[in-house]
């Protein structure tokens, strides 16, 4: 198994960071349990904490856990396989799975769960949880589904909602929730893990290296882990200065950002379309490439027009998640870089 | 001496629009020497002299090229080795000195242009030049007296020259960018005196070509021969081949009017076209800007004014659009054709120039003009071209027509009497079309070859049969027991069946889409027919003769691609029927290269109808015509055909409706009528995307409204935008041919940007669309946004190939296909990790790619042990393995990976050879093909069942997925039935478990509690919908 996942911590108490933040869990576990929305970035440890929360509340009988697959019917009688993560004591579920029709799952599937009683009577809580992967993703109508099962399923049900962010989230349901914000660690912390993970399999542990990592994988403890293993699992010897492969995506990514730096024409934004096809379509997120993007554009401009690249990235990061094609906002990002750039660069011309 | 040559002049000058134009007196004067041999002495007279000439010509250059004519800016630009080229041909014996100094370069153009054109000058220059001189000069006394003058004005005009030449120079340093390529531009500019700033980039076209270094001398030699065609054209005075018509001498009048229509040098072809194959795009790409678009009043002629004249097209014109031009030469009698042949009278030459074409008016010498040349001709050449020799050709031909039509319409009246109405009915009751229907071979409209095979066929039918369709024969006809003819509508399928039948002396059987056609009533209904004789015949076999006509039945089954939808299997079984007839089978249909034709593949012998041709129709049609007494003009008739695209039904419909009303057509009522009854064709995609980046639909000229272009839009409103997207970048736009260089590369991307901007923004309002809410009302602006705006920014000529059709939908398909491969591998991976899919795809993804597939490739057999453990601890199945490959990008792309086969051998045996983890079985899943599906219902609720590989059919197809829970379900109900049954199930349980068991000790309660509780969820998620 991956170091990630391998040293998992398994309980609160073994957490090595945000110790404030494992203490009120704690606490809240042994007393009044409220709904929770864990918020933070990913690879902080969001789902970590709350495996460990849920370990506080029932024992070890919440770590085996098992995959159940239930199909669910829509309205327009399409059936809709989906799956289910669960233990006796808790439900895992990721109601984005199934795209637009996450309401249907939402409400059968949590008033199925909350109109029964706990089923095991010697277990501590009276009550089940069921947590939310991927909240911020859920469709309005589900989340206007969920505020009125909130409360009227209290004493059989509590939600724990996980999200990057609370931005997607509506209101009513932020009321409903004791919001959690699990920050990401910092790099020293990072730095703090990976030296206990080596240590524990007996690697040669580089603390520039570590440092390194902890930089490169922009606090995403996950990342930095599996980071951290790949550059032991391909080295014989790892040194401090010893390169850190990036991810595949990145490294297109990059290779993107110079072959925009190196011609401008709409000849080149056609290449480019290619390339960011290619991404889209090996899954990864329009949003994590806009922004990969920038960020690799960014050191390679000049300052004076930094803050336009940087509000035009936004502007059609936001277009992103409005449109429906995101080629289409990725593509006129890289015609209005172009653009942009060009016409600052002809301005140099004509000062000289 | 001045007014002298200006007057001399006068033709020329007169007839160019801006009699204003300060014209440079030298440069006159040098195209004055040409047209001394070519023009009339009364010229002088009739034509006022342009007043403004004596402009210096050290002028601006704008003021410059203003006033040339052909020949002064072929002056201009080329230098002086044209002087001396031309002077020769003016007769004067000073300008001597000039030839034989220039002389030996010259040789092979000048001799060669005196070959082509004056026959009888023989080959050495030095003869033919004056032997044209002197028989010039018996004819024309007084040019030469002209011409005395002139050559004494000739040692200025050289010197100007020279200082014109040192002029050029400079300019060209300063332009010489934007003159490159331009060529076309030249001629455009000249022509038109008013523009000057766009006329001080002509010479420059020109020049560079005179002034390439040294080693281009062949090139300069070559240069000049398009400017003496042309100019040679108009010295013979023959406006209109003049070679063919060289006997005939035109009236004066004619001749006076043809010589006032200004020509213009055609633009030199791009030198490169001789040494390597010329590069259309790469041409289009830098030719010049089309001009701005002036507002000129459209001169209205006399009527059919420009009889027996050929024009062609190439290029833009200035202020009107090609179809507009070629309109208004139709509306007045003249011919528009595709390409320049032997037979134009002139080329009307705009910017960006065919290259092609240039080379072929330059081979054959023939007359270029431009617009304003072409408005000259049509305001001044009097009604039916007056009485020059090809108006009165023309008109000559016209009339033998008219005979030849009246012959045949008198030939016709007794066959409609008598033949397609066989219910000797009132005529007039009967449509035109019926009325006017061929009764005779010779009568048929166009594809005369078709029906003759058509016929031949027929004959050959008996003969055949009894060869049981074993021999060929000559045209290959006999192997085949039916006919497959395809073509058009209205272009005469069906009536040259009926007519090729009757001809023959066959019975006609007829089945059209009016009749149902699935494969059951064909069975029936011509089960019968087929083997059978007809019933007349066998009933009086006493009496041969009936046998012998009426025993042969025709089939004709008319319109076979409308069998659809209610004709469930019709087409098929009518190829089945095509195959073992007995009696002759005729099949029509539209479109043989539909998908759902074909099973006729190889059965059927294939006739292909064509459109007829414009000829062909007008002759028939003039005869109708003629017959119900409508008095059309060709070139109406012809107007008609064009919009109907050649349907003859359609013609002869519009005709008789026409007769409804009035007697007398005019061009522009036919052109009415004609887009009146225009077909309504949806384009296809690909002709969207090309009408609106490509075509001209941007350009100044276009008439196209808005509401047009969203019109385009509307033929595939799913499609277009796509294709839009997907081409928009391709073109060259028109908008950035003003600028160069960097200055271009600025307005190129600014231009993109614009255009993915506007695409971005449809997005937006395709969201709205499809969104929950609806907004279909927004199409008109998804139209705009998505497809109408970009192109508007992009379009231009097309330098990419040919459209593509959108990428957008095989990468979306593609993108669903790997986003069901992270889910899946996902959910197998989500007892042992707690990240999100995107994590999992973003990081762990590349994490087992290499320690997988590039460790598989790196190490061999050796890793295959260390795979499995991984894999297995995160319970990845093989198929996850394939799938983690093909997720890889860019430096993990699935083509970087080069795993020798052995490994992959070895890791697929230890693979399949050990038992694997399962977290879970898929509902889908669990239909397995050998029976044993009932018995792995079960494992839903363990934690994790062991089953090996090939027990496991992994239906990826997630649609395959739903259709199959349906079977699903209903063998949950079963699930308690089958585990009845199913003893034999129970052991590969027992095994999995006993396996398992020593790791998963504690688990086992838990499941068993879960069992427990699942037990009651599933029957109420079932219970529940029914409330």
């Amino acid at each position: 198994m991956l170091f990630v996942d391998k040293h998992r911590p398994k309980t609160l108490d073994s957490l090595t960071y945000h110790h404030d933040l494992s203490n009120r869990l704690k606490a809240l576990a042994n007393g009044d349990f409220p709904h929770l929305l864990v918020y933070g970035p990913s690879g902080a440890g969001k789902k970590t904490r709350i495996i460990a929360t849920l370990k506080e509340l029932y024992g070890p009988g919440v770590e085996k856990i098992k995959i159940d697959s239930r199909v669910f019917t829509t309205t327009s009688n399409r059936k809709l396989e989906f799956n289910i993560v669960a233990s006796i004591y808790h439900l895992e579920i990721t109601p984005s799975d199934v795209g637009n029709y996450d309401r249907v799952v939402i409400q059968d599937l949590l008033k199925e769960v909350a109109q029964t009683q706990q089923v095991d009577l010697a277990a501590k809580q009276r009550f089940k949880v069921v947590v939310i992967n991927e909240a911020d993703h859920l469709s309005r109508d589900a989340q206007a589904a969920l505020r009125r099962t909130m409360e009227k399923y209290s004493p059989n049900l509590r939600l724990i909602l996980l999200a990057n962010s609370t931005a997607n989230i509506i209101a009513p349901i932020r009321s409903r929730t004791l919001l959690v914000r699990v920050a990401a660690p910092t790099t020293e912390e990072i730095v703090e893990v990976l030296k206990g993970v080596g240590k524990i399999e007996r690697l040669e542990v580089k603390d520039g290296l570590c440092k390194r990592i902890a930089v490169e994988s922009g606090r995403n403890l996950r990342r930095a882990l599996l980071m951290f293993e790949a550059v032991y699992a391909q080295n014989e010897v790892v040194k401090d200065n010893t390169p850190l492969p990036p991810p595949d995506w990145e490294a297109l990514i990059s290779q993107i950002a110079d072959e925009i730096m190196a011609e401008h024409s709409p000849a080149r934004i056609l290449q480019v379309r290619a390339k960011l096809y290619d991404l889209l379509t090996h899954c990864i997120p329009p949003t994590v490439i806009l922004k990969t993007l920038t960020f690799k554009l960014i050191p390679k401009i000049d300052d004076t027009i930094k803050a336009d690249v940087i509000k035009w990235s936004a502007f059609y990061e936001h277009r992103l998640h409005l449109g429906n094609k995101p080629i289409f906002h990725l593509e006129a990002f890289v015609a209005k870089f172009l653009r942009l750039l060009e016409s600052y660069l002809m301005d140099m011309d004509y000062d000289f | 001496m001045p007014a002298d040559i200006r007057s001399f002049f006068a033709p020329k000058g007169g007839a160019a629009p801006a009699p204003k134009k300060p014209a440079p007196p030298p440069a006159k004067p040098v195209k004055r020497g040409r047209k001394v041999v070519e023009s009339d002495d009364e010229e002088e007279e009739v034509k006022p002299a342009p007043a403004k000439k004596p402009i210096p010509k050290q002028a601006p250059k704008t003021k410059q090229e203003e006033p040339i004519e052909d020949a002064s800016a072929y002056f201009a630009s080329s230098g002086k080795n044209k002087i001396t080229r031309t002077s020769p041909v003016r007769t004067a014996p000073p300008v001597k000195k000039n030839i034989t100094m220039k002389k030996l370069h010259l040789n092979d153009d000048d001799a060669k242009y005196l070959d082509d054109d004056d026959d009888e000058y023989g080959d050495d220059i030095f003869k033919s030049e004056y032997g044209k001189v002197a028989e010039d000069e018996p004819v024309k006394k007084k040019k030469k007296n002209d011409d005395m003058d002139m050559d004494d004005y000739k040692d200025d005009e050289d010197d100007e020259d020279e200082d014109m030449d040192d002029f050029i120079d400079d300019e060209e340093e300063d332009f010489k960018p934007k003159a490159r390529g331009k060529p076309a531009k030249a001629s455009a500019v000249k022509v038109t005196p008013k523009k000057t700033t766009a006329a001080a980039a002509a010479p420059k076209g020109r020049k560079r070509k005179s002034i390439t270094p040294e080693d281009d001398d062949e090139e300069e030699d070559e240069q000049p021969k398009p400017k003496k065609k042309a100019t040679a054209a108009a010295k013979r005075k023959t406006p209109v081949k003049r070679k063919e018509v060289e006997e005939v001498e035109e009236s004066e009048s004619i001749k006076e009017i043809l010589s006032s229509v200004p020509t213009v040098r055609p633009p030199t072809p791009p030198p490169r076209d001789d040494t390597k194959k010329f590069n259309y795009h790469a041409y289009k790409q830098k030719a010049a800007p089309p001009p701005p678009t002036g507002t000129k009043d459209i001169p209205t002629g006399a009527e059919n004014c420009l009889a027996g004249l050929t024009f062609v097209f190439t290029g833009n014109q200035q202020s009107i659009s090609r179809e507009d031009a070629i309109e208004l030469v139709k509306r007045y009698g003249g011919k528009v054709t595709g390409g320049p042949s032997r037979k134009t009278s002139y080329v009307v030459v705009g910017s960006e120039a065919g290259p092609k074409k240039l080379e072929t008016i330059r081979e054959l010498k023939l007359k270029t003009i431009d617009e304003d040349g072409l408005f000259a001709l049509i305001s001044k050449l009097p009604a039916h071209g007056g009485d020059s020799t090809a108006a009165q050709a023309a008109v000559k031909k016209a009339k033998e027509e008219e005979k030849k039509i009246q012959e045949i319409a008198k030939e016709m009246k007794p066959n409609t009497t008598v033949a397609p109405g066989k219910e000797a009915k009132d005529a007039n009751s009967q449509l035109w079309t019926v009325k006017y229907s061929p009764s005779t071979m010779k009568e048929i409209c166009g594809n005369k070859g078709q029906v003759d095979k058509l016929q031949k066929w027929l004959q050959n039918w008996p003969k055949n049969l009894k060869k049981n369709f074993k021999m060929p024969g000559p045209d290959g006809s006999g192997l085949y027991r039916a006919v497959m003819i395809h073509g058009p509508p209205g272009v005469g399928k069906t009536t040259a069946a009926h007519l090729v039948a009757k001809l023959e002396g066959y019975d006609v059987l007829e089945s059209n889409a009016s009749d149902t056609r699935s494969k059951k009533l064909l069975d029936t209904s011509l089960k019968g027919v087929l083997d059978n004789k007809s019933l007349m015949g066998y009933f009086n076999t006493g009496d041969k003769k009936v046998e012998a006509a009426k025993q042969k039945i025709v089939l004709i089954m008319d319109e076979v691609d409308g069998m659809s939808g209610g004709d469930r299997g019709g087409v098929g079984q009518m190829a089945a029927i095509c195959r073992k007839t007995q009696i002759p089978v005729i099949c029509i249909c539209n479109d043989r290269r539909l998908p759902k034709m074909k099973p006729f593949d190889h059965v059927t012998y294939d006739l292909q109808f064509r459109r007829p041709t414009a000829t062909e129709i007008r002759t028939r049609m003039m005869t109708i015509c003629y017959r119900e007494g409508l008095k059309l003009t060709p070139q109406a008739i012809d107007s008609l055909t064009e919009g109907s695209h050649s349907d003859i039904r359609q013609i002869i419909n519009m005709l008789s409706t026409f007769g409804v009303s009035g007697k007398e057509m005019s061009f522009d009522e036919s052109k009415n009528m004609a887009s009146a009854w225009q077909k309504h064709v949806v384009l296809k995609p690909w002709d969207i995307a090309q009408q609106l980046l490509q075509g001209h639909m941007f350009a100044p000229t276009s008439k196209k409204t808005l509401n047009d272009k969203i019109e385009l839009y509307f033929n595939d409103h799913e499609f277009s935008y796509l294709m839009i997207q997907d081409n928009y970048l391709k073109p060259n736009p028109q908008r950035a041919n003003n600028c160069q260089g960097a200055e271009r590369r600025l307005k190129l991307l600014e231009l993109a940007d614009k255009a993915a901007e506007s695409i971005s923004d449809g997005d937006l309002v395709d969201a709205m669309i499809h969104g929950p809410q609806q907004h279909w009302s927004m199409m008109p602006v998804h139209a705009v946004f998505s497809t109408v705006a970009p192109s508007s920014f992009m379009s231009g000529s097309y330098g990419g190939g040919h459209m593509q059709f959108s990428a957008w939908f095989g990468q979306n398909s593609k993108q669903q296909k790997l986003n069901r491969y992270v889910k899946e591998i996902q959910s197998h991976m989500r007892l042992r990790c707690s990240a999100d899919r995107h994590e999992v795809r973003q990081f762990y993804v590349p994490m087992f790619w290499q320690m997988l597939c590039r460790q598989l490739e790196r190490e061999g057999k050796d890793a295959v042990d260390g795979m499995i453990e991984l894999m297995d601890d995160y319970f990845l199945t093989k198929e996850d393995y394939d799938a983690i490959i093909e997720l890889g990008v860019g430096p993990l792309n699935e083509e970087t990976l080069k795993v020798p086969s052995a490994a992959k051998a070895a890791f697929t045996k230890a693979y399949n050879a050990a038992s694997h983890p399962m977290p879970f079985m898929k509902a889908s899943n669990v239909i397995a093909p050998k029976g044993k599906a009932a018995k792995k219902e079960q494992p839903d609720f363990e934690e994790a069942i062991e089953e090996d590989e090939d027990e496991l059919e992994m239906v990826e197809d997630a649609e395959d997925a739903v259709e199959e829970e349906d079977a699903d379900l209903s063998k949950d109900k079963y699930v308690k039935q089958a585990k009845a049954k199913g003893k034999g199930k129970a052991p590969a349980k027992g095994k999995g478990k006993a396996k398992k068991a020593a790791d998963d000790d504690n688990d086992e309660d838990g499941d068993e509690d879960f069992g427990k509780g699942k037990g009651k969820a599933p029957a109420k998620s079932r219970g529940r919908p029914k409330k």
